[in-house]
């Protein structure tokens, strides 16, 4: 399996690795486990990654699902709504927003937050998407496009990067290493914010296209 | 300028919202606040990623699911689509008294289905039907007016959308969550020169307290 490293760019994982407090567990190890599972899903539905995410986190979310609905029926139809929701949707998780079990928290929190709502059954009802599409997989969608890359930018294709062409090469380097907002290299470069975007974008599936390669 | 946020929700209020066991109108007050608060956001991605240690360390009980069975289900149902594509939605405008406001996302879906406004001297309020069991509106106060004083039969939650709003107890910017209680009492009034959009969510009617407003009191409905 490729191994993807990440540049620990993120101040969280940064902490946690560094917390010399507490003896070293699997944690930091299991952390980096479930985002690669999850990168791997996405990329390349992989179904054992799959198979070794569901087997850890299916039983854990049973048991909140107990917890919350006090009945098996309920909770096991949490776990699945949740379950399918990381098999369709690996592509939106960003390990820069947090790491894998808190996604599928997230996920499960509003799934069982709509079940309770549907039981009411009303119209125009205030549904988890409103109350948390600030972190829910649908509302991060094009972020999650934007900022897929931390993983991307790894060693393994610091060699495509090179090979940009120019104009997206430059946007990412702003972005990505200089830590730059999409604003700011909108202003510095005098190219509009929907151009850096796009640029991104395209930069993003090229690389993409150069890891499913170097996986084949 | 930015102002900074004065008035947050508790963190018992927040960490029911994380885990999503707050009455839903409740939570959707909270989650426009959250919209408007860069510190109580940082807090909310705290908490979450707090419980969702929580959930990962549970000790687990012998179980007899057939988790295979729901495995396979899963991995059978159609291939996920490898990238989403999402349709930029242009904000939502609410208009009132010739006046136009941006409302925070978590508002955007439900007050684009608002009730007509209903006017009462300087104030303006508009029915978002979302609630179940707490009566939730937008509510608008011109500049330099009162709302008669009253008290609350239930919970009152007023999140300060836009512009400023005052009462016995101080000055609320936008994004200053106010919570009263059945026994507070208080006049909120607008300055002279600022207008002010709040949302409003209610359990229960307003009841008015002096004189002649006590004569509103059949008007609480408006408020409510």
């Amino acid at each position: 399996m490729l191994k993807l490293t990440s540049p620990p760019r993120h101040d969280e994982r940064l902490n946690s690795k560094t917390d010399i407090g507490t003896p070293m567990t699997g944690q930091d190890h299991t952390h980096q486990q479930w985002e690669d599972a999850l990168t791997f899903v996405a990329l390349k539905r992989d179904r054992q990654a799959y198979a070794e995410l569901f087997n850890y986190f299916a039983p854990r979310l049973k048991a909140f699902g107990m917890k919350m609905f006090g009945n098996e029926q309920q909770a096991l139809e949490m776990v699945q709504d949740t379950m399918l929701n990381v098999w369709k949707k690996a592509a939106l998780f960003d390990a820069s927003r947090g790491c894998a079990s808190t996604w599928i928290f997230t996920i499960a929190r509003n799934v069982r937050f709509d079940m309770l709502r549907k039981k009411q059954s009303r119209k125009d009802d205030i549904s988890a998407d409103d109350l948390w599409n600030g972190d829910y997989p649908e509302s991060y969608a094009e972020e999650a496009a934007d900022n897929w890359d931390i993983q991307l930018l790894s060693e393994k294709l610091a060699p495509h990067f090179s090979l940009l062409p120019p104009p997206q090469r430059e946007v990412i380097e702003k972005v990505y290493l200089q830590e730059k907002t999409h604003q700011e290299v909108s202003d510095e470069l005098a190219i509009p914010l929907g151009t850096v975007k796009s640029r991104i974008r395209l930069a993003l599936d090229r690389l993409r296209e150069a890891l499913d390669g170097a996986r084949n | 300028m930015a102002h900074a946020i004065k008035y947050h929700p508790g963190m018992a209020l927040l960490e029911q919202f994380a885990e999503g066991c707050l009455n839903a109108d409740v939570a959707l007050a909270v989650a426009a606040h959250i919209d408007l608060c860069p510190h109580c956001q940082q807090l909310q991605r705290d908490i979450t990623t707090d419980l969702a240690g929580r959930l990962m360390q549970q000790r687990l009980k012998p179980d007899n699911t057939n988790w295979d069975a729901m495995l396979s289900n899963i991995m059978s149902q159609q291939e996920p689509a490898a990238r989403t594509e999402v349709i930029e939605v242009p904000a939502q405008q609410v208009q009132v008294a010739g006046r136009e406001f941006t409302l925070p996302r978590a508002l955007q879906r439900l007050a684009s289905k608002h009730g007509k406004w209903l006017q009462l001297g300087g104030i303006a309020t508009a029915k978002i039907p979302a609630g179940s069991d707490y009566h939730i509106s937008l509510l608008y106060i011109s500049k330099d007016t009162e709302v008669p004083q009253h008290t609350h039969l239930g919970l009152e939650m007023t999140l300060v959308l836009a512009g400023k709003i005052a009462d016995e107890n101080g000055e609320y910017c936008a994004g200053d969550l106010l919570i009263n209680s059945p026994d507070d009492t208080h006049t909120p009034r607008t300055l002279p020169d600022e207008d002010c959009l709040c949302l409003s969510v209610l359990s229960a009617p307003l009841q008015f307290k002096k004189g002649l407003t006590r004569l509103l009191n059949p008007l609480q409905q408006f408020f409510y």
